[in-house]
């Protein structure tokens, strides 16, 4: 084995004493977030004490906070946000399958590349907003234009990872794989599905926000549940602390979807930040 | 003394020149209208290219979007004037949103259900347990259905709702529902093409339910807000007139409404034989309004006019105007802009009974007759 070039990892009694500006830092930096969204809500309370537009465009967060609850209590919000949910998740899952699937073609068939990448990238660059009404009347008004919405936003940003993620696999280690015989299957296994697993993990981390997105679109042109449909008919009964509500769930959901995905980076690739040197 | 009445001559002639020059300069509006550019809004067009704002001092631009926009903006004073529907204005005034409703520009609901002529349905009431596609479960359409329903002693759970966005030709055709929620003046004229040209199934006639038939409802209208009303109840009063004048002139001569909507609707038909059709037909129907016909004999020429221009063009050339002449029929009445408590009074019942307005409700202030012009005043 060659022996490692990197620096060697710091370990405890190689560190700098700690100073208490830092742990201000850090401290600061635990509570940045709370500090900032308690900075937002009092912004907004500002706008509205001010008056700057009357309570039905900006009402006040008790407005919004009231209406949430109520929502909740009620199971309102519970149920629009399954429907969400669901077509989130399946269309997130098919949207994967497929790009995964047509990104590993692409990536080991040169003739394969050379047909589809152009056309990928055409498709690639119409919103899906444009089509989605064409989706509905295709694909019906249930569930399964808002999966198919979902799945072809995340289809495209995936199909890119799959390909950059494959390609980027070191052709010394492929060689080497090759030198020790190794299966077909192998080298999928234990060389190309690891090595392009952080690159994959980073188009799912944007696809996970995608997708909500796509469903949302499906539901607003077309549906009988959801955040999106929800959106729509508060808009139409002018509730907007409803409407502020039902976006705030959207934020919520896409961001739990994120930390999913992080946390299951962090298991995947354990191995990867193990084997790195820690910088502090 | 003297000096006082060179400053008194002095001060008149400086406002003078100043009211003289604000008469010359034309007051800005944005004027709010839903949808995109129709053939549907000729009034506005004909207003604006026969010049009926700028003769009330207005330099008048008009922008499309979200009804619901639309309201708030018109809500919060950032547009002054739109054209917004009936039930609109109760929901939003029961939400707090201070916009008023004064000038009824559709006299009829323009709602209606389309369905197969031949497929054995007599009546709403026969639509129990049929799939019915609709754009969703919000606006004029949900509205409309809800109406045609309960006038049949139906309920939404007594048919199969299919919410299908605005594509009711598309999905009608595929035969996916067996009727659709339809806005009666554009889109059964859509499907009976299709169903001419065999395009749509074993369809070959379309009829319709239309709401106006069960219930008087309010539509359309213009609206503005409580503050310009008490403030500049003048421009009110001229925004208005203009409206009117381009409406009535569009009910009476068609012809003329759609070759002046051409400047604004992109895509609009008009090929050079088409033009030249409705060049002479305007100038004919020009000629004739000099003799000032009744109300009768300017539908029999809207009639003739539609009989005429349908023999001797391609049906894809002359769609549009017959839409026009559809739509001209839900806003003419003997009375242009006149509202009425009775079809305020169904609306709000209508909005209680879906539950999108709680009872106790308050129509006092939602709508005025006040600034209609003298002619039309009831």
């Amino acid at each position: 084995m060659h022996e490692r070039i990197l620096p060697k990892p710091m370990t405890n009694s190689s560190l700098p004493p700690v100073r208490t500006g830092q742990s201000w830092s850090a401290l600061a930096a635990q509570f940045a977030p709370a500090l900032l969204l308690l900075a937002l809500l009092a912004a907004w309370q500002i706008v509205v004490w001010l008056q700057v537009y009357p309570p039905f465009i900006i009402p006040p967060p008790l407005a919004v906070w009231q209406k949430g609850v109520e929502v909740i209590a009620d199971g309102t919000l519970w149920g629009h946000i399954q429907a969400t949910m669901g077509a989130v998740v399946a269309g997130l899952a098919v949207g994967l399958a497929a790009a995964v699937g047509l990104g590993y073609l692409i990536a080991k068939n040169r003739v394969l590349d050379h047909a589809l990448s152009p056309l990928i990238a055409a498709f690639q660059s119409a919103p899906v907003v444009a089509y989605a009404p064409l989706l509905v009347i295709w694909f019906g008004s249930g569930l399964t234009s808002k999966i198919v919405t979902s799945a072809l936003i995340v289809f495209f940003p995936m199909l890119m990872n799959t390909v950059v993620g494959i390609n980027s696999v070191p052709t010394a280690l492929r060689d080497l794989m090759r030198s020790m015989q190794a299966t077909r299957w192998q080298t999928f296994s234990k060389l190309e599905v690891p090595a392009a697993m952080p690159v994959l993990l980073g188009g799912l981390k944007i696809s996970a926000s995608l997708a909500v997105i796509g469903a949302v679109v499906g539901e607003f042109v077309n549906a009988n549940a959801g955040l999106g449909y929800l959106i729509n008919l508060a808009r139409s009964q002018y509730d907007t602390p409803l409407v502020i509500v039902a976006v705030l769930a959207l934020t919520l959901m896409a961001r739990l979807l994120y930390s999913g995905v992080r946390l299951l980076e962090n298991h995947t690739l354990a191995w990867q930040k193990r084997d790195r040197p820690q910088w502090k | 003394m003297l000096r006082k009445w060179v400053l008194v001559a002095l001060s008149s002639v400086l406002l003078l020149t100043v009211s003289g020059l604000r008469a010359q300069e034309p007051v800005p509006l944005t004027f709010f209208m839903t949808f995109v550019p129709n053939v549907q809004f000729a009034p506005v067009y004909v207003a604006l290219e026969k010049g009926y704002f700028a003769e009330q001092g207005l330099n008048v631009t008009v922008e499309h979007g979200d009804e619901n926009v639309g309201v708030d903006l018109i809500a919060a004073g950032e547009r002054q004037f739109g054209l917004i529907s009936g039930e609109e204005v109760l929901k939003a005034r029961a939400a707090g949103r201070p916009v008023v409703f004064v000038y009824e520009w559709f006299q009829q609901y323009p709602v209606g259900i389309v369905y197969n002529a031949d497929s054995g349905l007599a009546s709403v009431a026969d639509l129990k347990g049929k799939k019915v596609g609709i754009p969703g479960r919000f606006g004029a359409s949900y509205n409309g259905l809800t109406a045609l329903l309960s006038a049949s002693g139906l309920s939404e759970s007594d048919i199969q709702l299919e919410p299908i966005g605005f594509n009711a030709p598309d999905v009608f055709c595929m035969g996916a529902v067996e009727a659709a929620v339809v806005y009666i003046n554009n889109e059964p004229l859509q499907i009976q093409q299709r169903a001419d040209a065999g395009q749509c199934g074993a369809v070959k006639n379309v009829a319709v339910f239309p709401v106006a038939t069960a219930a008087d409802m309010v539509s359309n209208g213009l609206v503005t807000n409580e503050q310009t009303i008490a403030e500049q109840p003048d421009l009110v009063r001229a925004v208005v007139a203009a409206f009117n004048a381009g409406l009535a002139d569009a009910v009476n001569n068609p012809a003329e409404a759609y070759l002046l909507s051409a400047k604004y609707v992109e895509n609009l038909p008009l090929d050079d034989a088409f033009r030249s059709a409705l060049e002479t037909a305007a100038q004919a129907q020009t000629a004739a309004l000099e003799a000032a016909p009744d109300r009768a004999a300017v539908i029999e020429s809207r009639a003739a006019l539609r009989e005429q221009l349908n023999a001797a063009f391609d049906p894809a050339v002359v769609v549009q105007f017959d839409v026009l002449l559809n739509t001209i029929d839900l806003w003419d009445a003997d009375q242009l802009g006149l509202t009425d408590d009775t079809s305020w009074e169904q609306t709000a019942k209508l909005l209680v009974q879906m539950g999108a307005l709680t009872e106790p409700y308050t129509l006092t202030g939602a709508y005025t007759n006040a600034f209609l012009p003298e002619a039309a005043q009831p």
